[in-house]
């Protein structure tokens, strides 16, 4: 069983288990190019593992030295993948294996290779690990709600092995906490394309324009709400410029909503209102002067097409 | 006339006597690199170069990604004169991971190159080289690294490559990055595009394939996402847009052609992409996030 201390510190040239084993040094070549100046516990770590993974010994002091390796570089592809040929090998508990990559999660949420050795283990535990994973992610986005590989996985879950139940009430939570989390909004708008329990975009459409439209009334300079709205009618361009409900948003003077109104041209499906379209990049021009080429080149646009 | 913010990039807009602004003929903006302290940045990456602190000793599986930085920062830097172009590229092509035979090019395995030399080991007394790493990052950068020194590519083993290469694309059009399994998303199939336009060859991947995969990463905001569903992130969108147009399904200077339609929403694409400059003239990477210089590449 692996041990849950790390094995700090101590040379691997100076424990007796390791005596048997010739450490295998890199080869760089002659004339290596941005050559790094290792530690020593990193070199004589990385020498100990080559000379394990090139003899392919999957024993449990093999799985310690990957422990090993992985702390000093968490990133290292290699490493992870000869780890999981060694969990397979000892058909150690996966369990536990969940809790050694917590641990290393803490100090490295945003490393792929930690990521995907998680997935690697819940598709190994099944539908009995969802609640847990579920809820485990759920804790990482309670410290960084944007954390993307959490995201990433979370999507992965619940498409893998379910649990959409109650998704849809945690993106709400998670916009009550920050009306601006635009990955809050995205994950709300997977949840409504794509859970099995809601029926879809089209049967969704009226209250999720409701649920933006609050948002925008609250937050008019929140540009995610705006883009959510637009993206419920992804395909139907023409229902959304003929709601009126919409339209009397629009109507408020703010920054975000001339924004929307221009917004609504970029599609050439409908004639276009020369005058207002026109009238509203030259507000925009000056108002987002940041962008101030951007509209100038949007009203000439205007100007070609109509 | 008020005089012109230095870091004032954006495309000159002429204004005539009224003060109405026309479009004009884009003037030339001065040179980027004369708000670079260019010579101090020139010392970093020669000592790179020659020597990274232990600090970068976390980032060991990427040498072949640290040294595609910096040969490539040199190059942007017009200093590539610092560097020995035959010592990088004999350094850079002793990663590739070669098979015995060409029958082994159906093994699964991808021999592309190595990124470190973690497990690179030498062929033993049988000439069996065991555990290949190739992966897809490397083997893009590496590419890179040989371009940018000016190696002739046509002179690599470019079908052990092309033909393992295939290995790597999933039933969805996406790409593993190494043959023994790990994430797959947007970044590697830019590598693969990227590979197969630098090799100039297109059999070393479905193009079809990764052209739908990238298009069910677009966003109901107009970004892409590292993964279809995912938000549309500024890395993601980079990765989508130029594989497009490395595999030919765009072409340069989209906005000034008058199709009617593209194979990906062109306005909804920009209008995110302009969203993205923040207000203190950095761009974000996602909307409401914090701008960070990669942004600005991407």
């Amino acid at each position: 069983m692996e041990s849950s201390e790390e094995d700090g510190g101590v040379p691997l040239s100076r424990m007796a288990e390791w005596r048997d084993v010739t450490p295998l040094r890199q080869d760089d070549g002659p004339n290596p190019v941005v050559p790094i100046t290792y530690k020593e516990e990193f070199r004589e770590t990385m020498d100990y593992f080559r000379a394990i993974y090139k003899a392919d010994e999957r024993s449990p002091r093999a799985l310690r030295l990957t422990r090993r390796a992985i702390h000093l570089n968490p990133g290292n592809y290699t490493v992870w993948h000869f780890r999981r040929l060694v969990l397979e090998a000892l058909n150690t508990d996966l369990d536990e294996e969940l809790d050694f990559i917590q641990r290393i999660a803490n100090s490295n949420s945003k490393n792929y290779q930690l990521w995907h050795h998680r997935r690697w283990v819940i598709e190994r535990l099944g539908s009995n690990a969802r609640s847990k994973e579920l809820h485990l992610i759920k804790s990482i986005l309670s410290l960084d709600a944007k954390n993307y590989h959490a995201w990433s996985h979370r999507q992965w879950v619940l498409q893998a092995l379910g649990g959409w139940e109650d998704e849809l009430d945690y993106c709400r939570q998670l916009l009550e906490q920050d009306i601006f989390n635009n990955s809050a909004w995205n994950q709300r708008y997977f949840v409504v394309t794509r859970s099995p329990f809601l029926g879809g975009l089209p049967a969704m459409r009226a209250s999720e324009v409701r649920y933006s439209v609050e948002a925008i009334v609250v937050n008019p300079n929140n540009e995610c709400p705006w883009r959510y709205l637009r993206g419920l009618y992804k395909d139907d361009i023409e229902s959304l410029v003929n709601d009126r409900e919409i339209l009397s948003i629009c109507l408020k003077p703010s920054q975000e909503l001339r924004d929307a109104v221009v917004a609504l041209w970029t599609s050439d499906t409908r004639p276009l209102d020369a005058d207002l379209a026109t009238a509203i990049c030259d507000i925009l021009e000056h108002v987002d002067s940041l962008r101030a080429s951007y509209w100038i080149w949007r009203k000439n646009k205007l100007r070609i097409a109509a | 006339m008020a005089t012109r913010d230095p870091l004032d990039f954006d495309v000159g807009v002429e204004v005539d006597e009224e003060g109405t602004p026309s479009p004009s003929s884009i003037s030339p903006p001065s040179s980027p690199l004369s708000y670079l302290d260019r010579d101090r940045h020139v010392a970093f990456f020669e000592m790179l170069y020659d020597l990274m602190p232990y600090h970068y000793q976390s980032q060991e599986i990427n040498r072949l990604t640290l040294a595609f930085f910096t040969i490539s920062g040199l190059h942007l830097l017009q200093a590539l004169d610092r560097v020995d172009k035959d010592r990088v590229a004999n350094w850079v092509l002793s990663f590739q991971a070669l098979p015995r035979s060409r029958a082994e090019l159906k093994n699964g395995q991808f021999y592309g190159f190595h990124g470190s030399r973690t497990s690179q080991f030498h062929p033993d007394e049988n000439g069996v080289s065991v555990h290949n790493a190739g992966h897809l990052a490397s083997t893009y950068c590496a590419l890179a690294i040989l371009k940018t020194v000016g190696f002739n590519l046509l002179t690599i083993d470019k079908e052990s490559i092309l033909i393992s290469m295939r290995n790597l694309q999933q039933p969805d059009g996406s790409f593993m990055p190494v043959h023994v399994g790990a994430e797959t998303d947007l970044r590697f199939v830019y590598c693969a595009a990227a590979i197969c336009f630098m090799l100039e060859d297109w059999s070393g991947m479905d193009r079809e394939k990764a052209k739908d995969y990238i298009l069910n990463c677009q966003s109901y905001d107009g970004g892409f996402g590292l993964m279809p569903g995912l938000e549309s992130h500024g890395g993601g969108t980079y990765c989508a847009v130029a594989s497009l147009r490395l595999m030919g399904y765009i072409e340069d200077d989209l906005l000034s052609k008058n199709a009617t339609s593209f194979i990906v929403n062109v306005p909804l694409l920009l209008d995110w992409c302009m969203q993205r400059q923040a207000i203190d003239g950095g761009f974000q990477g996602r909307a409401n996030k914090y701008s960070d210089t990669c942004y600005a590449f991407w």
